[in-house]
């Protein structure tokens, strides 16, 4: 792909012929996919509940992500698969458990044990990337002034550096050529890559995508996923709620079947055709 | 027949209209002071509200008191009050000043709340997710937004604050009602000095209309007519050029 050129905006992407991960050994069919080559844990939930007054939205969920992985939340609306990612950078702060990220406990902890480092929030989101389904770009900066912005802010970047880093990054998402326009001039798929190359812009060692492309136009859809694709071919580590059960197959080396605040089902690529939960079938027949 | 208008010497506004003016410039000037003076405390107010309670009732209070009290009242009080209770005694201009800013600094708060609300809850987010402080998404993301959302209101009220001055001819402010009852007792000629200032504060309300207007179309993102792209320009024609550069280097 031409550096500047936007990614090809193929429409193809939930084709169940494609060979790509069924045949790749990398995922092999153990329910936690640990046949992926995997490196060390890096966001590592246990226990971790979270209520909103009386309710309580994740009633204990273990989760282990690591290096390199790509993970996939689905479930019905609800399920609190947003709430975990949420969790990941304490924009939910958890109510209960263990929240680690490398090793730093950035949650309640677990009561049975010490805690060795505790970290600060704002530190866990610096490391952190995150894409948001209402993009939530912000409106009064240009694409570049807002990849440019938490650079500046939170790096301590020059305004030059600053915005040459963003301009880099924008070509990466094939947004370049559309950086001095604002929000509001850019379709929905365009503000997403947008913000996909804020948030990678700052080197994050996971990014987050909570239901990326729901708010898009389906035909907008695929610029999206073809970005979110090449992310992912690249080795970056992702945890993603989506609806695109497709891509996730494709991508996903291990789906997590959330319901009513709880992991029912884990699984590689063949959990969307052999789930063993009876909740899970229903939700696929129902969704496939 | 004659028309009833030529019966009044109009000529006399010509006549004294240094003084006139002088007396709107002291207007504006105490306006123009009052207005900087209490988006800054509006705004503190706002946050004020914003915060759990003591500080939200604090600004709660402040706010429905001074919102509640007429000018004319304010400025006795300051002027007369003050000077007796405290011992302090301000110029008739400071008392006008610190006037218009307790008065309008409860107006701006209750705007910029309602700004400030209005941003979505996504925007704070999206500054938190990339590490920002929230002093720096204030100034960076909120503030700029909702200061947007704020000028067609904040235009209003300072239309309001230029004409408020009007009754501080009581402390005897050398402002346009001031100037001019003084030439009215020299002239006996009320009905056209009258005329005189009417006219004048509504061309004011209309400097003013027009003043928020460029302010409005100049912070709306991409800038909106001819010179609120001209006072942009430069950042945009900066941020252009380094695409431009970027692009190039790439093919390169």
């Amino acid at each position: 792909m031409t550096p500047t050129a936007p990614p090809n905006d193929s429409p193809i992407r939930t084709n169940p012929t494609v060979p790509h991960d069924t045949n790749d050994p990398l995922t092999a069919p153990e329910p936690t996919a640990s046949g992926h080559r995997l490196g060390e844990p890096i966001v590592e939930l246990r226990g971790l509940r979270k209520s909103f007054g009386d309710l309580e939205v994740l009633k204990g969920i273990d989760l282990t992500v690591h290096r390199g992985e790509h993970v996939v939340l689905f479930g019905p609306s609800g399920s609190g698969k947003s709430t975990v990612l949420r969790s990941i950078n304490m924009l939910e702060e958890p109510t209960a458990g263990s929240l680690r990220f490398d090793g730093v406990e950035y949650g309640p902890g677990l009561p049975d044990e010490a805690v060795v480092k505790r970290g600060k929030a704002i530190e866990l989101r610096r490391s952190v990337g995150m894409v948001f389904q209402q993009f939530n770009l912000f409106p009064h900066l240009t694409a570049l002034e807002n990849v440019a912005l938490p650079l500046r802010s939170v790096r301590g970047l020059s305004r030059a550096e600053a915005e040459h880093r963003a301009a880099e990054t924008l070509r990466s998402v094939g947004m370049l050529v559309r950086a001095a326009h604002y929000p509001r001039q850019l379709s929905g798929g365009q503000q997403q890559r947008v913000a996909i190359a804020r948030a990678l812009a700052l080197d994050p060692k996971v990014m987050l995508f909570d239901e990326p492309t729901s708010a898009l136009d389906p035909e907008l859809v695929g610029d999206v996923l073809a970005t979110m694709r090449e992310l992912a071919e690249s080795g970056m580590t992702m945890v993603i709620v989506t609806h695109e059960l497709g891509f996730a197959k494709e991508i996903g080396h291990m789906n997590v079947f959330m319901e009513d605040g709880q992991v029912v089902e884990t699984g590689g690529a063949e959990l969307f055709s052999a789930p063993t939960s009876p909740r899970t079938q229903k939700f696929l027949s129902a969704v496939l | 027949m004659s028309l009833p208008l030529a019966n009044y010497d109009w000529g006399l506004i010509w006549d004294y209209r240094s003084d006139l003016l002088n007396g709107l410039v002291t207007a504006l000037e105490v306006a123009v002071v009052a207005l900087v003076l209490s988006l800054v405390f509006g705004l503190l107010l706002a946050l004020m509200r914003m915060r759990p309670a003591p500080f939200s009732w604090i600004a709660s209070i402040y706010i429905n008191v001074f919102r509640g009290i007429p000018a004319l009242v304010t400025v006795i009080w300051v002027y007369f009050g003050l000077a007796l209770v405290i011992e302090v005694s301000f110029s008739v201009f400071q008392a006008g000043v610190i006037a218009l800013t307790l008065l309008y600094s409860a107006f701006f708060a209750e705007i910029f709340r309602s700004a400030l609300e209005a941003i979505p809850k996504g925007q704070q987010e999206a500054g938190l997710a990339v590490g920002m402080r929230p002093i720096r998404i204030f100034f960076s993301i909120t503030l700029p937004q909702a200061t947007k959302i704020a000028i067609p209101n904040i235009g209003n009220m300072f239309i309001g604050m230029v004409k408020d001055t009007s009754v501080f001819t009581v402390i005897g402010l050398l402002e346009v009602v001031r100037v001019t009852q003084n030439v009215v007792a020299t002239t006996f000629q009320p009905f056209v000095l009258y005329s005189a200032a009417a006219v004048l504060y509504v061309a004011v309300a209309f400097a003013i209309d027009f003043l928020f207007r460029l302010i409005e179309k100049t912070l709306e993102a991409p800038p909106n007519g001819v010179i609120s792209r001209a006072i942009r320009g430069r950042r945009q024609r900066r941020i252009q050029a380094l695409i431009d550069a970027e692009i190039a280097s790439a093919k390169a």
